[in-house]
């Protein structure tokens, strides 16, 4: 019985884990995805009522009166019932999610958009913050957005298929080789919630998350200066020494050092970020250690090598370097 | 017909079992009983002789049909297969012009005079004797796991062993060491308290470069101006069994921490751009292995070999340049195999070597091989600018 219990309640809790408010599509913090949540709570009622009436419909097939059994079997019954309302139903509905679609595009076209480019990698974001004047700031792992502002996202690829989805804001599109898709939304009100690939794209495919912070207008452009310039210099030069010498530069870049590599993830500004490893850890100087030292088992297959090369001086200065990086 | 023949054998079969458990039981019997005397001074009667000689013949041929000769220089590789023989396999084998000494010559079977023996098996047959080593005759097998590329010098030196004379054999079996093994004039005093000269298989310089002389083999790595901290670490990795070559271990084995310490200082001290000053230089920027060394390869993912191998980096990551085209090669397949990610750096390099492809291998060891001391401390003070 106390066994009993406590399955019930491990799977209560499990089920409420899933209305976390930070990744769900009932959660429709912007217009657009305000849209597709009205259209599934349309699609999930209408589903049920109909499910109701074809529950009654059987018992009156087996045990109604003879006479509703007799107009149930007839010809114009099954015409208009099995035919004719599914056609209309599914129409409807079609031609309301195409312009749920084309919602988003409509609504970006008003004003000019905030353009952003994110990078689908194994197994990470590359993320291009696109100014005004034509330059790029590129980070990683993380999206910041103005809210009340459209926002339109580049989607590519740079090595398999993915898919960017952000719920509480958008749908999901696939990130595909060869192709750029575009994404538009608008967040209604600052806040933070997660987003995750959507498409399985290799060993790491569920560990291929990100944040999305939406921020008011002026605290966005506040970050945007700040993200787009270089690393402050750093106080303790010991963890950048640890960094520049030991070759992360290689893959890495931390703009205003040496370090300028293109193959990971830009560590600039890493330590204002939510999280590392692409959503996975939370973002603190132990966190970075741990990083360091245990990639391999707390994202399997992840691309970057094994580093077990530091000393416990070595990996301390070098984590808390990381983290400084703000 | 065929029935009277069923019957018959169905008669024997009780028979032919009980012969069978009968040998089985005699065999043991024997075995306890200690009467058959295996002892090395007895010798082997002539019938145990041919049929040891008929098993082992046949399993090198057999076991030895999968192998390929690889595309190696064997000519380059004679200098590091002839030091290797003298400090591991003279010992049994005899060095030529020397006679066998009798404790060796007592072993059953006698370990053979390889001048005449070699040629007796192909070069397929050599590798797999060489690298397996023979059960029962005191033949060890190689001891660099998995360094079947070793296994090669010392194959091409038996090749060359029957055509040696003996000097020859002492040039390339001492190497860069100045300890002859042939001196004479040795003092009987010195003789008397410090025993016959003779190359201790320690000498690095029957291998590795002096300040005035390149490595013997193009097959060996070049350790002068390398920082100390690298060659302790390599030392140290072949001594505790975590580095594999049948050439080292042996020999680090043998080294305690202060000769290690002592080693690399003395590396670290000595100029590393030993014979090669002026050699032609690819200078161009369309170079496919400098392109590799200073930019890496984005969509294969590989960073910048001087993201790590610059001379401004960690002391404990080597230094390529001046290291000859063959030895980066060789060490990239090597990484390439897996055989060297036991240890901590050979883990990070292991998963960069297996992104490159046999072109960029060739390039990018080319690049290295000639590149000059002086550009890489020219590259050092560009990237020391910020």
């Amino acid at each position: 019985m106390k066994y009993m219990r406590q399955m019930l309640c491990i799977m209560t809790l499990l089920i409420i884990a899933g209305c976390d408010s930070r990744q769900s599509a009932f959660t429709g913090l912007g217009p657009v995805s305000s849209r597709i949540t009205l259209l599934i709570w349309i699609m999930f009622i209408g589903a049920a009522l109909i499910t109701l009436l074809i529950c009654v419909l059987m018992m009156i097939s087996i045990s109604g009166p003879a006479g509703w059994r007799q107009k149930l079997t007839s010809k114009k019954s099954i015409v208009l019932g099995g035919i004719v309302f599914p056609t209309v139903t599914l129409t409807v509905l079609l031609i309301y999610g195409f312009l749920i679609l084309k919602a988003g595009e409509t609504l970006t076209q008003a004003e000019n958009p905030v353009r952003i480019s994110v990078v689908g990698e194994q197994w990470w974001w590359r993320v291009i913050y696109r100014h005004d004047d034509g330059r790029t700031t590129e980070s990683a792992n993380e999206l910041r957005i103005p809210t009340g502002r459209p926002i339109e996202i580049e989607l590519t690829t740079a090595d398999v298929i993915h898919s960017f989805w952000i719920p509480a804001y958008a749908g999901k599109i696939d990130m595909i080789p060869g192709r750029t898709n575009v994404l538009h939304f608008i967040a209604d009100k600052p806040g933070i919630v997660s987003g995750q690939c959507a498409e399985y794209c290799g060993g790491a495919h569920a560990l291929m998350s990100f944040y999305t912070v939406a921020m008011t207008p002026s605290d966005y452009e506040a970050w945007l200066a700040k993200e787009r310039a270089n690393a402050r210099p750093a106080l303790d030069s010991q963890g950048e020494q640890v960094f520049l010498s030991s070759g992360c530069g290689g893959c890495h870049t931390v703009r205003g050092t040496q370090a300028n590599g293109k193959i990971g993830p830009d560590l600039t500004h890493v330590g204002s970020r939510q999280s590392l490893g692409a959503g996975i850890l939370p973002n603190t100087t132990d966190s970075f250690t741990k990083w360091i030292t245990q990639h391999k088992s707390i994202k399997p297959e992840n691309l970057m090598p094994p580093f077990n090369i530091f000393s416990e001086s070595e990996l301390q200065s070098l984590s808390a370097y990381l983290n400084s990086l703000e | 017909m065929a029935k009277p023949v069923r019957r018959r054998l169905r008669k024997l079969l009780p028979w032919g079992l009980g012969l069978f458990i009968a040998g089985v039981v005699l065999v043991l019997v024997i075995a306890y009983s200690g009467i058959f005397n295996i002892a090395a001074s007895a010798g082997h009667p002539a019938w145990l002789e041919w049929l040891l000689m008929l098993g082992k013949e046949r399993s090198v041929i057999v076991n030895s049909k999968p192998v390929d000769v690889p595309e190696l220089n064997f000519v380059e590789l004679v200098p590091l297969g002839a030091a290797h023989f003298q400090g591991g396999c003279a010992t049994c084998h005899r060095m030529p012009g020397q006679v066998l000494n009798p404790v060796y010559d007592q072993m059953l079977p006698p370990p053979p005079d390889l001048k005449i023996h070699a040629p007796m098996w192909t070069l397929e047959q050599l590798f797999w004797i060489v690298r397996h080593g023979i059960q029962f005759t005191g033949m060890p097998s190689w001891s660099g796991q998995d360094r079947d590329d070793e296994v090669w010098a010392v194959v091409a030196f038996l090749e060359a062993l029957p055509s040696m004379n003996v000097a020859d054999y002492l040039k390339y079996a001492s190497g860069n060491s100045k300890n002859s093994i042939a001196a004479k004039n040795y003092p009987a005093s010195q003789l008397a308290g410090e025993g016959r000269p003779k190359v201790n298989h320690s000498a690095c310089d029957r291998c590795h470069d002096t300040g005035n002389a390149p490595p013997t083999s193009p097959y060996v790595p070049r350790l002068g101006g390398q920082d100390a901290a690298y060659s302790k670490r390599a030392l140290h990795e072949y001594h505790s069994d975590l580095r594999q070559s049948g050439f080292m271990e042996p020999i680090a084995v043998e080294l305690d921490d202060e000769h290690i310490n002592s080693l690399a200082d003395y590396y670290a001290s000595l100029k590393g751009s030993v014979g090669k000053t002026a050699e032609s230089v690819s200078s161009k920027g369309t170079d496919p292995g400098r392109q590799l060394a200073e930019h890496g390869d984005l969509l294969r993912k590989i960073p910048a070999c001087l993201s790590c191998h610059g001379s401004s980096k960690r002391p404990d990551y080597p230094r390529l340049t001046g290291q000859s085209e063959q030895y980066i090669r060789q060490q990239l397949q090597v990484f390439q195999r897996g055989i060297r990610a036991k240890t901590p750096h050979g883990a990070i390099m292991t998963t960069i070597a297996k992104r490159l492809n046999e072109q960029q291998i060739e390039a990018v060891a080319a690049f290295f091989a000639n590149r000059l001391p002086a550009e890489s401390t020219d590259h050092n003070a560009t990237e020391g600018l910020r």
